[in-house]
């Protein structure tokens, strides 16, 4: 094997330090090795963005990013939103508007809704539904996922 | 669909990073954003023995405006620093548009221009920028510095002129001419996919630029489209254009609906670009 | 129908109401619990070598290398397994079905491309992958079979040599005078259909963790089944181990759609490597392994005719059918469940005396097809509403004319359908009426009227279907497999804490079960919603149970729910009359109090619960002696099951120069009879149309001619993402209550059904001035294009 290399890693608040193999992927590296799990793996090709997660802020495919190279980085998950017992506002609009039923691709769908509202004015929904279009679910048909998001916008804006 | 085991190197500089290429027969890849090279590498498509990381070299990102009126951006600048660069958006607003259109936020979260110009999709947005607006694309390899013209960049599907141990270290694009119009138009069944194909020009007057993409086995300057359109207008430029491209047969497309989508996506990105020049 | 046993309507609705589900909290916060999530001491990882062959004889393997590997601890071939696990076939008491072994590992030959060939077990995916590219295997190519109307002729190659042919099943239905219908017809139309093969992709690939316990002797499958039960029941006889000690879990699981209601090969394997290892061995699908293995969907050729009288009534319609149904009969549901549905279905909700119609099932060198959302139905509705339009064309009707002089009405039914299914009550004509009225049915008109003048190509589309859900004994789904999915098992019982669990033989995929069955076992106990644990998916928690497949949940956990929460209730009640003192017709239950009515007399469940259990004395021995104890389990059958009607209208616009299909306007209108959560419900209709779109528009397993999968990636099968899914419009019509417990009727699979006749009718009412008629999904703007040009170049 090829030689392993240490790393160090701020998830959630937490600096973890490993020693891993360079082909590790980051979504293996969260699950596997910090037992993170509620970061899903959909399609390991960058299509279906269920492992969406931010590096440094900004939302990437955990996937297709090495373990590597999240050294020195800070990494925010799906747990750093807030837990079953206390729900972040995005979490929360979710689950007021029914935007997830089977949950797997959900986490995706929070990391990348997450950086959307920070980037976006998402103005109307057509900017709303341009901005998932990268997160694919297969359970709700986007509708309520759209509903909720709009509704974190308007929270967002004071609305 | 894990990724074969490879070695991984951190290069600290340019320099680093080319000695490491340098010293590996070719065989060692540099790894930027990852984004198109992370999926061939866990659909074990690619084997790589080295990586070359240069993520963190300093100096190597960032857009800023040359003495000339035009921008250098720097080949480690991610794709969403251009979307959201005020600068790009005033001089290059064709640019500005083109970047919404590649993939989706997380990718253009990581991915690079330098990246994607030298992973070189002949269907992908960027690579045809570079031939749209007259980009020099500089690399540096062991011995020498040069600056490539981008429509000379571009040899094959995934293929380009740099040598194995020669690394794009920045993108400079000259300026516009005042009052130049634009027009973007792309055609993917689903949002943020790869183009199907893909229509980019810049009019000025009679003049246009024409580039287009997923309708040919590299990004390409029409040039034959750009000659008929100063001569002929619209129409004829898309039945030079249509003549002049060598789509191929693919899932998404037959060579024949490409060169179809190419005319019509010509007319209509020429007709905007029209406009807004008068504007 | 005797009206539905109903539920007190005085205490407090809980069915009915917008409770936000009791599962997101654990799935918003990532500490819901997939199959992928589990990990255990000592746990090995399996991965598969595949074939990359469509059709071949295995002359040699050689796994040296691979075993030699560091980190490799066990390499197993098809003959290997063949000697741990037994050989199993779906079989079916159907005439004219031929089954097939499917072996969990190829022996001697590969039948498709993405067939396991070799497992490897090691200490980690990473070092299981890199085994698999030292696996040696010399294949000797054999002749494939791509086109199943080659595949099915006499002089076919044989794809199983022990059978007669490559028709895996064959089944005819005659009714009435069909011959003398076409004869008298003043109008008929008729076509070659082609509904191609699509793939479930649930976001959450298939896998499984085995544990096998060295002291219990017994193994526990934590898999992301549908079916827990019936993959327990053929683990019991692959592996001659009893119930008890096979136990099959299926926790949280990331969407279904039918893929997941099959017994896979890899289950078998995890299983065997784990109990001759003794060690947990864990097995997660890659999507690449999931595009080319998972049960696929559909794909047929029908070819159809319907005849009309001049006011439009249906006078006959014939159907001939082929499945491709891959290479192997798919257990449990064999190679039959798909066409044979579509022939039942054919008639759809309409008035149809003389049908005609013929299925055949045939083999050929792909991935198995099995269930997928729908079944049958999205190809039987998309062929006869196709039909419908192509003839009201001929003799110049609204397409929305035509279905409301042929739809059964009110007064005819119980109708039985021209294939012998019977229609209950259900609300055809209103969800027509409503779905027009919904959309603006006659403005669209107008509309489309005054795009057309401007050169756009604008169409309505219209598709109604009808679809029997929750069935029941009368009519098992896949009519004579040995199994039984006619019936479903509930139990309630209340511990000596107080609490209330439901457990059930279905499993949940993402429908909110947990919600809507505390939802119903909570209203009829009398307690609150969030004091009802509910236990899905785990052979352990009843004795029998299928799963959740075949738009069943609602109908079967409901009524079981029901059932046993009465039956509780009525020990509750029993108990309480003793306690409080008073008759038990005066005792009154609810939010997990009990008491007398009109006094201030009471208790809670929990106290009650202590009386009972806890507290010797205060409840006599001979009471304690006759209920035993707050807990009861009920098997619910509903005997024939229940009608599920719907109309489904869009508008769509295409790109007159890109041939995109753009979908402006979507509503559905359906009788799911009584809805026990809109919010769910609506979302099942949202999720089922946004697969009906992708079916329409753009998802198709490709094959290139020697079997390759052209498609093994989500850059090559393309689902639609939020910018392809309109938003639409959901509307409930409850019109009669059918006769289910609760009167519940099946939705998880109605948006499906309509969406790719719907989408179809409305593309080809858009192309009607270039008189293209859509015959084959999905219309890829490939295919429009092809189409247009022909049309213009003729």
């Amino acid at each position: 094997m090829m030689d392993r290399i240490s790393i160090s890693v701020t998830v959630n608040g937490t600096v973890h330090t490993a020693e891993v193999e360079p082909r590790l992927l980051l979504a293996d590296f969260v699950r596997e090795t910090l037992d993170l799990t509620g970061t899903h793996v959909g399609c390991e090709h960058g299509v279906c963005g269920a492992c969406t997660i931010l590096m440094n802020g900004d939302s990437v495919r955990s996937c297709l990013t090495l373990a590597v190279q999240a050294d020195g980085a800070e990494v925010e998950t799906v747990e750093s939103l807030g837990d079953a017992e206390n729900l972040g506002p995005l979490q929360k609009a979710f689950r007021d508007h029914h935007a997830l039923q089977c949950g797997f691709c959900t986490p995706g769908m929070l990391m990348t809704a997450t950086d959307m509202l920070r980037k976006y004015s998402l103005e109307t929904d057509d900017d709303i539904r341009d901005g998932l279009s990268g997160n694919i679910c297969r359970c709700t048909g986007y509708q309520h996922i759209v509903d909720a998001v709009r509704a974190a916008r308007d929270e967002r804006d004071g609305r | 669909m894990k990724p074969a085991p490879f070695a991984y190197v951190r290069a600290a500089s340019i320099e680093d990073a080319v000695a490491a290429l340098a010293a590996s027969d070719g065989l060692a890849k540099v790894i930027a954003g990852g984004q198109s090279l992370v999926p061939m590498l866990n659909f074990r498509l690619v084997d790589v023995p080295l990586f070359v990381d240069i993520n963190g070299i300093e100096g190597l990102s960032g857009v800023e405006e040359t003495p000339g009126g035009g921008l250098r951006i720097g080949a480690l600048t991610r794709h969403f620093e251009l979307e959201a660069s005020p600068l790009v958006r005033d001089r290059y607003p064709v640019l500005h548009e083109a970047m919404k259109h590649v993939a989706h936020l997380a990718i253009r979260n990581r991915g690079t221009i330098g990246g994607s110009l030298s992973h070189a999709d002949p269907a992908a947005e960027l690579p045809a920028m570079s031939v749209l607006l007259d980009a020099n694309i500089a690399a540096t390899g062991p011995t020498s510095k040069r600056s490539i013209a981008a429509q000379d960049f571009f040899e094959a599907p995934l293929t380009t002129v740099l040598a194995p141990d020669e690394i794009v270290t920045a993108v400079e694009l000259p300026p516009l001419p005042a009052g130049a119009g634009w027009g973007f138009e792309e055609f993917s069944q689903r949002r943020g996919d790869f183009a199907v194909a893909g229509v980019a020009a810049v009019v000025e007057q009679d003049v246009a630029r024409i580039a287009v993409f997923g309708v040919h086995d590299t990004p390409l300057r029409a040039v034959g489209a750009e000659q008929a359109f100063a001569s002929g207008g619209v129409d004829s430029a898309v039945d030079a254009l249509r003549s002049e491209i060598e789509p191929s047969d693919d899932l998404h497309g037959s060579a024949d609906y490409r060169r179809h989508l190419a005319g019509v996506l010509c007319k209509r990105a020429l007709e905007v670009a029209s406009k807004r020049a008068r504007a | 129908m005797s009206p539905p046993d109903d539920i007190d309507l005085t205490r407090p609705k809980l069915v009915g109401a917008k409770v936000v589900r009791r599962e997101d909290p654990r799935l918003l916060s990532g500490a819901g619990n997939y199959v992928a999530d589990i990990k255990r001491h000592g746990m090995l990882h399996m991965a598969f070598r595949r074939s990359d062959h469509a059709h071949a004889a295995i002359r040699n393997i050689d796994t040296k290398a691979a075993l030699a590997l560091r980190g490799v601890v066990a390499v197993y071939t098809g003959g290997d397994i063949a000697e741990m696990a037994n050989p199993y076939q779906a079989t079916s008491r159907m005439k004219n079905y031929q089954a097939t072994f499917i072996p969990p590992l190829a022996v001697g030959r590969v039948r498709y491309v993405g067939e396991a060939v070799v497992a490897v077990v090691a200490e980690s995916r990473y070092v299981a992958e890199d085994a698999l590219a030292l696996i040696e295997i010399e294949y000797e190519p054999l002749v494939v079979l791509i086109d199943p109307e080659e595949a099915l002729k006499p002089d076919a190659l044989k794809l199983h040599d022990d059978l007669d042919s490559n028709i895996l099943a064959e089944r005819e239905f005659i009714r009435g005078e069909v011959d003398e219908a076409f004869e008298n017809a003043a109008a008929t139309a008729g076509e070659r259909f082609h509904f191609t093969r699509t793939t479930p992709v649930t976001i959450e690939a298939r896998a499984a963790v085995v544990e096998f316990d060295k002291g219990g002797r017994s193994l526990t499958l934590h898999c992301t089944t549908q079916i827990p039960g019936i993959v327990r029941d053929k683990l019991s006889e692959i592996f001659d181990l009893p119930g008890p000690r096979i136990r099959v879990i299926a926790p949280d699981v990331g969407g279904g759609f039918g893929g997941k209601t099959s017994l896979y090969s890899e289950e078998i394997v995890a299983c065997a490597a784990s109990r001759a290892l003794e060690k947990p061995v864990k097995w997660v699908s890659d999507r690449m392994e999931d595009l080319m293995t998972t049960g696929h969907a559909f794909d047929e050729v029908v070819y159809a005719d319907i005849a009309i009288a001049e006011d439009g009534a249906i006078l006959g319609l014939k159907a001939d059918v082929i499945g491709d149904v891959g290479a192997y009969s798919i257990y449990p549901w064999t190679a039959t469940i798909e066409p044979v549905q579509v022939v039942s279905f054919m008639p759809g909700p309409y008035r149809i005396e003389n049908y005609a119609a013929r299925v055949r099932s045939v083999a050929t060198n792909k991935t198995l097809t099995g269930a997928y959302r729908g079944v049958g139905r999205p190809i039987s509705v998309f062929v006869m509403d196709r039909l419908l339009d192509m003839a009201a064309r001929k003799i110049g009707m609204d397409p929305m004319e035509i279905r409301r002089r042929n739809l059964i009405n009110d007064n005819e039914f119980p109708y039985k359908a021209a294939s012998g299914l019977v229609w209950d009550k259900s609300a055809f004509q209103a969800c027509l009426r409503e779905a027009a009225d919904g959309i603006g049915y006659d403005e669209l008109r107008h509309e489309q009227q005054a795009a057309r003048a401007e050169g756009r190509w604008v169409g309505i589309g219209v598709a109604s279907y009808a679809e029997l859900t929750g069935v029941g004994s009368r009519i098992a789904v896949a009519p004579g497999m040995p199994i039984n999915t006619g019936t479903e098992t509930c139990n309630v019982a209340i511990d000596s804490t107080g609490a209330v669990t439901a457990s059930f033989g279905i499993a949940s995929q993402g429908q909110g079960m947990e919600t809507t069955l505390a939802q119903v076992v909570a209203e009829v106990l009398g307690v609150k919603v969030e004091d009802v644990d509910v236990i899905l998916g785990d052979t352990s928690a009843v004795s029998h149970g299928t799963g959740t497949y075949a738009s069943r949940g609602a109908v079967f956990g409901g009524g079981a729910g029901t059932l046993a929460a009465k039956a509780v209730r009525e020990k509750i009640v029993r108990v309480a009359g003793h306690l409080l003192e008073a008759a038990e017709e005066d005792i009154e239950t609810g939010d997990g109090n009990v008491w007398v009515k009109g006094t201030d007399r009471a208790m809670t469940v929990r106290d009650l619960a202590r009386a009972l259990y806890s507290d010797m004395g205060r409840v006599p021995k001979e009471m304690r002696d006759e209920i035993d104890n707050l807990e009861a389990t009920k098997v619910y059958d509903p005997f024939f099951g229940t009608t599920t009607a719907a109309t489904h209208m869009c508008l769509v616009e295409i790109d007159a120069e890109t041939y995109k299909v753009e979908i402006g306007k979507y509503i559905v209108v359906e009788d799911c009879g009584r809805v026990i959560n809109p919010m769910i419900a609506d979302g099942q209709a949202h999720g089922g149309v946004a697969q009906g779109i992708g079916v329409a528009l753009m998802e198709e397993v490709i094959h290139d001619d020697s079997g390759q999968v052209l498609t093994a990636s989500l850059v090559d099968y393309v689902v639609p993402s939020a910018v392809e899914v309109p938003s639409m419009d959901v509307i409930h019509v409850e019109a009669e209550l059918p006769g289910t417990i609760g009167g519940f009727r099946g939705l998880g699979e109605g948006g499906t059904i309509g969406a790719p006749a719907c989408i179809a009718n409305a593309i080809s009412d858009a192309l009607n001035p270039l008189g293209i008629e859509i015959t084959e999904i999905p219309a890829t703007p490939e295919r429009l294009f092809r189409l247009i040009e022909a049309a213009r170049n003729s």
